[in-house]
C-alpha cells in the first residue's frame, strides 16, 4: 500500500513507576490514508493517548521508553529521528489537539503570540503576516471578533472558544495529520457538536487527516471513517465504522456497543455495564488481558493471547470466540 | 494602565496606615518605659538632666513630644537628633550608613536571583544530571548554614588563607563583594530551589506539551513557555527575601566591620538611642513596604490572570 | 464523569442486592489506607527526609540525656592550661583543675564531701532550737550555694538535672570524653559546650514554636470560621504586620526588656531573658499559621467532601474528628516542622548579636558568636567555629528536609505552594 500517509508498525511503550514497570503500549500497527479519519477508542489507561504521544516523541523520558516499533511518514521513521527533525514535522505536518482546552494554552501568553510562533517558526512569516495568517484562522474556527480577540490571553476565553483556538493553532501551517485526543470530552455537550461540527467542516476545506482519540462511541460514528478499538495497550479489534457498528467480533466492542444508550433500543433493555476494573497494566496476566471481565471466556483465553483474525469485509479482531456462535456466560442457563 | 494608578493608590493608603501604626508603636515603646538612655550609668545632676532633656524635648507631656516629633518626620523629614552620638542627628546617621548597606543589599539580592534562578532552570531542565545536583547540594547548604557561620568560614578561608579579598571595612567595592555574597547565599539556595521545583511543575504543564507539540525546540519552550509560571513563587519570595536580606545585613555588617545602618541599629537598639533606633526601624519598614509592592506589580504583569484591582 | 452509575431503577429483586453487596465490597478491598498510614509510607520512601527525622531523633535525645553523658563541665574555665586546645584526645578528670580546690582534685570526692556536710549540717538544724537553729538553717542555706560542687561545674541546675548529674557521677565517676572538639578561648570543652547548646537551642526552637502555634491556629480558626468583615480586618491587621520588618521590632523589644533595671523586675515574677525570648518570638513568628490555617478552615467549610459526610448521614463529631482535624492538622504539623528552624535560626542571629541567649546559658547561636570573636589573622582556632557551626547548619538542614517531606508525603497537591 504506497498511499499510506502514516504507518505504525509494532509499537511499544513502557513506563517505569513505583509499582514496577507498566507497558502502556504493546505492539500496535496501524496505518493512516491521506484525508482520512481514523478513530481509536478506549477506555482511559488502554494506550491510545500514549500511542499517539510516542509517535511525536512526547513521551517524557524517563519514566518512558520506546520499547520496540516503527512510525513511518513519508518514508520517514519517526521513532529515529533526531530531535530537530521532529520539530520540523511536529506542528508543520502533524499537528496536535487536546483534552483539556483550559490548560493546554499558555496562560501567560496572548493567543496572538501562541499562534504567530507556529507559523513563523515553520513558515517563516514576518510578524506582521504571522498576525494576519492568526486572525484569519481564528476566523475560520468561527471566532467573532477575531482580529480584536486575537490579543486576547486564554483564561478571557470560554472553554469552547480555547478548543476553537487550539483547533486554529493546529491548522495554521495546514498539516497533513491532525491528532486530535478527546477534543471535545472537556467540554458541554452543545459545545461538543459545534466543535466535531467544525473538526468535519475544515478537514473537507483541507483534507487533512485526522486521528480521533475517544472514548465516546457517539463521536466515533459522528466523525470517523475507520475505528481502532484499544484494549490493555493492544488494538482488539478494527474495522470501518459501519461494519464495526453492524457486526463487532470482539466480547469487548459488544461491550462498548451495549453500554451506549440507543434510542430503538425498548425502555424495558437495561444499559449493560462492563463489569469489573480496567486491567493493571504492571501486572497484565498472560492470556487475554480482557480475560478476567470476559462473559465470552474460554479456557484457552486465559493462558494463550489470541491472535488477529481476520474479519469477515476487511478488519480485525483478537479473540479466539466466535461471538455469534457462543452466549455469553450469564445468559447460559 | 487605570488599574495600576488605582493600585498604587491604594497601596499608598495602606503604606501609609502601616507606618503611622510602626510609628506610634515604637514611639510607644521608647517612651513608655521607665529608664532613659541618660540615667542608667551615673546620676547626673539635676541641672545637666534638665539641659539634657530640654535639648531632646524629653522635658515635654509624652503627646507634645509625640506630635512634634511626628510632625518633624512628616515636615522636614527630621528624626530629631541621635542620643548617643553627640553631635550627629539621626538622619545624618542614616544618610551615612544608607550607601553602604543599600549597595550591599542590592548587590546581595542581584546575586541571588541571578545566580538562584540560573541554577534553578538547569537542574530542572536537567533533572538529575551531575549539574541538577550539585547545584542543589550547594543551595541545600547555602539554606541550611546560617549566613554568619558562611561569613566566619568566609573570611578565614578567603581573606586570611587566600587572601583574595581585604578583611573589613569600607570603601571600595571589593570590600562589598565578600558580605554581600555571604549575605546572599541563602537566598540564592532558596530562589535556586523554588525555580527548579517550580519549573518541573510547569515542565509537566500540559500547555508545555501542547508547545513541544507545535514543534517548539527545547530552548525556546523553557524560556518562553515555562519560565514565567516557573518564576512566580520565586517573584512572591522576594518580598520575605529582602526582609531577611535586611536581617541578615545587621549580622554581616558587624562580623566584616562595614559602617551601614545595621550596626547602627544593634548598637541604638542596645544603648537604648531610641530616636535612631525608631529612625531605622522606619527607614527599614518603608523599604520592605516598596519592595512588597514592586512584587506585587511584576507578579501582576507576569501572570495576565491576576486583577491587579482586586488586590 | 467517573462517578459509578447507581442502578438506574433501585430495583430491589436478589440480584439487584446481590450486585449492591459485591460493588460495596469491591469499594471496602480498595480503600481502607488511612490518611496518616498513607503519608508515613511516603514519607519512609522520601531517604533525605527520613534520615534528617533520625538525625533529629538522635539529636534529641542526646540533648535530654545531656547531663547523664559523661562530659566535661561546660562552664569550668581554665585559663593556664586548656586555653585554645585543638582537638584532643587524652581524656580529663572532672574537677582535676587545682583552682577548683576539689577534695581530692575529682568532683566525686567533692561531692561526697560536700553531701557529708550537708548531712551534717541538717542533723544539727534538726537538733537545734531557737536563734542557734535559724543561723545553723543559714549557714545551711550559704552551704548550698557556696559549697556545692554541682553548681561550680554546671549553670545553676534545677532538680530534674541536678539528678542527673549524680547519676551521671554514680555512673562515670570523674572520667569524661576527651576534648575531641578542641577547648575555647577560656579553656572550656566545645563539645560539652555544643551538647550543653542543644538543649538551648532546641528548647527556644520548640517552645516558641509552640507559642506561634498556639496564636496562629486560634487567630486563624476565628478569622477563618467567623468570615466576612471579622475575617477582613484581622487579615488586614495580619497583612500590617506583614510588612513590618519584625525582627528589628523584636531585637528593640529584647533590648528594652533586658535593660537592667526591668530584668531585675522581671526576674523577680520567674520571667528570665529565656522566657522573655520565647515569647517575643513566639508572639512575631504566628503569621504565616494564621494565613495556612484560615485558608484551610474557609476551604474546608465548603469542601465537598465535607458535604459528602454529611449526605452520608456523618455526625457532627465524626465530621470534625475525621474530616477537618486530620486536614488542619497536617498543614499545622508541616508548618511546625518548617517553623522551628526558622525560629532557630532566628534565635542564633540574635545570640550572635548579643541580645539572644545570655551567658552563662549555652546556645549554637553563641557559640558560634564565641568562635567567630577568636578568627583573627595571626591563628585560626577553626575548631571553635566549625563544630558548633556544623551541629547548628545539619540541624537546621535535617528539619527542613523533614518539613518538606512531611508536606510532601501528608499532601501531594500542595507540594509546591
Amino acid at each position: 500500500m504506497t498511499d499510506r500517509l502514516l504507518q505504525v508498525d509494532d509499537l511499544g511503550v513502557e513506563f517505569q513507576t513505583d509499582e514496577g514497570v507498566v507497558k502502556a503500549v504493546n505492539g500496535v500497527s496501524f496505518d493512516l490514508a491521506p484525508g482520512e479519519t481514523l478513530g481509536i477508542v478506549g477506555e482511559s489507561g488502554s494506550g491510545k493517548s500514549v500511542t499517539n504521544l510516542a509517535m511525536l516523541g512526547l513521551i517524557p523520558q524517563p519514566p518512558g521508553r520506546i520499547t520496540s516499533g516503527r512510525v513511518t511518514y513519508r518514508g520517514e521513521d519517526l521513532l529515529r529521528a533526531n530531535t530537530q527533525r521532529l520539530s520540523r514535522i511536529r506542528g508543520r505536518h502533524i499537528a496536535m489537539i487536546f483534552q483539556d482546552p483550559m490548560t493546554a494554552l499558555n496562560p501567560f501568553l496572548t493567543v496572538e503570540e501562541q499562534l504567530t510562533e507556529v507559523t513563523r517558526l515553520h513558515l517563516g512569516y514576518t510578524h506582521d503576516e504571522a498576525i494576519a495568517h492568526a486572525i484569519k484562522m481564528l476566523e475560520q474556527v468561527g471566532i467573532t471578533g477575531a482580529d480584536k480577540r486575537v490579543f486576547d490571553y486564554p483564561h478571557q476565553f470560554s472553554g469552547g472558544m480555547r478548543q476553537r483556538v487550539m483547533i486554529a493553532m493546529a491548522l495554521s501551517c495546514n498539516p497533513d495529520i491532525l491528532i486530535a485526543d478527546e477534543p471535545s470530552t472537556a467540554l458541554d455537550v452543545t459545545i461538543q457538536a459545534q466543535i466535531l461540527d467544525l473538526m468535519k467542516q475544515l478537514q473537507r476545506e483541507h483534507g487533512t487527516a485526522i486521528i480521533m482519540i475517544t472514548h465516546d462511541l457517539g463521536v466515533v460514528a459522528n466523525i470517523c471513517h475507520r475505528v481502532l478499538v484499544m484494549y490493555g495497550g493492544k488494538i482488539i479489534e478494527r474495522a470501518d465504522i459501519d461494519s464495526l457498528f453492524a457486526n463487532p467480533r470482539h466480547p469487548y466492542t459488544i461491550g462498548l456497543l451495549e453500554s451506549v444508550p440507543r434510542w430503538d433500543t425498548s425502555h424495558s433493555d437495561k444499559l449493560r455495564v462492563i463489569p469489573g476494573q480496567p486491567p493493571d497494566l504492571a501486572k497484565l496476566p498472560p492470556g487475554c488481558s480482557f480475560y478476567p471481565r470476559c462473559t465470552y471466556r474460554e479456557d484457552r483465553c486465559e493462558r494463550s493471547v489470541p491472535p488477529a483474525f481476520e474479519r469477515p469485509g476487511g478488519g480485525d479482531f483478537a479473540c479466539f470466540v466466535d461471538v455469534d456462535a457462543v452466549k455469553p456466560a450469564e445468559e447460559r442457563p | 494602565m487605570g488599574g495600576v494608578v488605582g493600585f498604587l493608590l491604594r497601596r499608598a493608603c495602606w503604606v501609609v496606615i502601616t507606618l503611622w501604626i510602626v510609628y506610634t508603636a515604637s514611639f510607644i515603646l521608647m517612651r513608655n518605659v521607665p529608664g532613659g538612655p541618660f540615667d542608667s550609668e551615673r546620676k547626673l545632676p539635676a541641672e545637666i538632666q534638665k539641659n539634657i532633656e530640654a535639648r531632646y524635648n524629653l522635658d515635654q507631656p509624652l503627646l507634645t513630644q509625640y506630635f512634634d516629633h511626628l510632625g518633624n518626620i512628616l515636615f522636614r523629614g527630621d528624626f530629631g537628633p541621635s542620643f548617643r552620638m553627640t553631635d550627629f542627628t539621626v538622619n545624618q546617621v542614616i544618610a551615612q550608613g544608607f550607601p553602604v548597606s543599600a549597595s550591599m543589599g542590592i548587590f546581595a539580592i542581584t546575586f541571588a536571583i541571578v545566580l538562584g534562578t540560573l541554577s534553578g532552570i538547569v537542574s530542572a531542565v536537567r533533572r538529575h544530571s551531575v549539574w541538577d545536583v550539585s547545584f542543589m547540594t550547594a543551595a541545600t547548604l547555602g539554606i541550611a548554614v546560617p549566613n554568619f557561620v558562611l561569613a566566619s568560614l568566609a573570611i578565614v578561608v578567603f581573606v586570611f588563607q587566600l587572601q583574595w579579598f581585604p578583611a573589613a571595612g569600607w570603601g571600595s567595592l571589593r570590600q562589598i563583594i565578600l558580605p554581600a555574597l555571604c549575605l546572599g547565599a541563602p537566598y540564592a539556595g532558596y530562589i535556586a530551589r523554588l525555580t527548579r521545583t517550580g519549573m518541573l511543575e510547569v515542565l509537566g504543564r500540559d500547555y508545555i506539551r501542547t508547545a513541544y507539540a507545535k514543534g517548539l525546540g527545547e530552548r525556546r519552550v523553557v524560556m518562553r513557555h515555562a519560565l514565567r509560571g516557573a518564576l512566580l513563587p520565586v517573584v512572591s519570595y522576594l518580598g520575605p527575601a529582602t526582609a531577611g536580606i535586611l536581617t541578615g545585613s545587621l549580622v554581616l555588617e558587624q562580623i566584616f566591620a562595614l559602617p551601614g545602618m545595621g550596626s547602627h541599629f544593634v548598637e541604638a537598639a542596645s544603648q537604648r538611642d531610641y530616636p535612631l533606633a525608631l529612625g531605622m526601624v522606619m527607614i527599614y519598614t518603608c523599604l520592605l513596604l516598596f519592595m512588597n509592592t514592586m512584587v506585587d506589580l511584576s507578579y501582576a504583569m507576569i501572570d495576565p490572570r491576576v486583577k491587579i484591582e482586586t488586590q | 464523569m467517573a462517578v459509578p452509575q447507581a442502578p438506574s431503577k433501585p430495583t430491589l429483586d436478589a440480584s439487584g442486592a446481590e450486585q449492591y453487596a459485591r460493588l460495596l465490597e469491591e469499594a471496602r478491598g480498595i480503600q481502607g489506607v488511612s490518611l496518616w498510614q498513607d503519608a508515613w509510607r511516603r514519607l519512609q520512601r522520601n531517604r533525605i527526609a527520613m534520615g534528617s527525622l533520625y538525625f533529629i531523633a538522635a539529636v534529641s535525645v542526646l540533648a535530654i540525656l545531656v547531663p547523664v553523658l559523661p562530659l566535661q563541665s561546660p562552664l569550668d574555665k581554665d585559663l593556664r592550661d586548656r586555653k585554645n586546645l585543638p582537638p584532643e584526645r587524652e581524656t580529663v578528670r572532672l574537677g582535676s583543675r587545682d583552682e577548683l580546690r576539689f577534695a581530692g582534685n575529682s568532683l566525686a570526692g567533692e561531692l561526697g564531701e560536700y553531701e557529708a556536710m550537708l548531712d551534717e549540717l541538717q542533723q544539727q538544724v534538726a537538733l537545734a532550737t531557737g536563734d542557734e537553729r535559724i543561723d545553723l538553717q543559714q549557714r545551711l542555706e550559704l552551704t548550698r550555694i557556696n559549697r556545692d560542687p554541682l553548681r561550680k561545674l554546671w549553670n545553676n541546675p534545677g532538680p530534674i538535672v541536678r539528678g542527673m548529674l549524680r547519676l551521671r557521677v554514680a555512673l562515670f565517676g570523674d572520667w569524661c570524653i576527651p576534648s575531641l572538639f578542641g577547648t575555647d578561648d577560656l579553656g572550656r570543652d566545645v563539645l560539652s559546650r555544643v551538647c550543653w547548646g542543644a538543649r538551648v537551642s532546641l528548647v527556644v526552637g520548640v517552645v516558641a514554636t509552640l507559642v506561634s502555634l498556639a496564636i496562629g491556629v486560634s487567630y486563624g480558626a476565628i478569622a477563618g470560621y467567623c468570615g466576612g468583615w471579622i475575617d477582613e480586618a484581622m487579615m488586614r491587621f495580619v497583612d500590617i504586620l506583614y510588612s513590618i520588618p519584625f525582627i528589628f521590632v523584636v531585637i528593640f523589644l529584647l533590648a528594652i526588656l533586658g535593660a537592667e533595671d526591668r530584668k531585675q523586675w522581671l526576674e523577680e515574677r520567674g520571667i528570665n531573658q529565656l522566657v522573655i525570648f520565647y515569647v517575643v518570638i513566639g508572639a512575631f513568628y504566628w503569621l504565616t499559621m494564621a494565613r495556612v490555617v484560615r485558608g484551610q478552615v474557609i476551604s474546608l467549610k465548603t469542601e465537598q467532601f465535607v458535604e459528602a459526610a454529611r449526605v452520608i448521614g456523618a455526625g457532627r463529631t465524626r465530621i470534625i474528628f475525621r474530616h477537618l482535624i486530620p486536614n488542619v492538622l497536617g498543614i499545622v504539623i508541616v508548618y511546625l516542622t518548617l517553623t522551628i528552624p526558622a525560629v532557630m535560626l532566628f534565635e542564633s542571629f540574635l545570640s550572635f548579636l548579643g541580645l539572644g541567649v545570655q551567658p552563662p546559658d549555652v546556645s549554637w547561636g553563641l557559640l558560634v558568636n564565641e568562635g567567630t570573636q577568636v578568627i583573627t589573622p595571626i591563628k585560626i582556632y577553626w575548631w571553635q567555629v566549625v563544630f558548633s557551626g556544623m551541629t547548628l547548619a545539619m540541624t537546621l538542614f535535617s528539619l527542613n528536609f523533614l518539613g518538606d517531606g512531611l508536606r510532601d508525603a501528608l499532601d501531594p497537591r500542595m507540594k509546591n505552594r
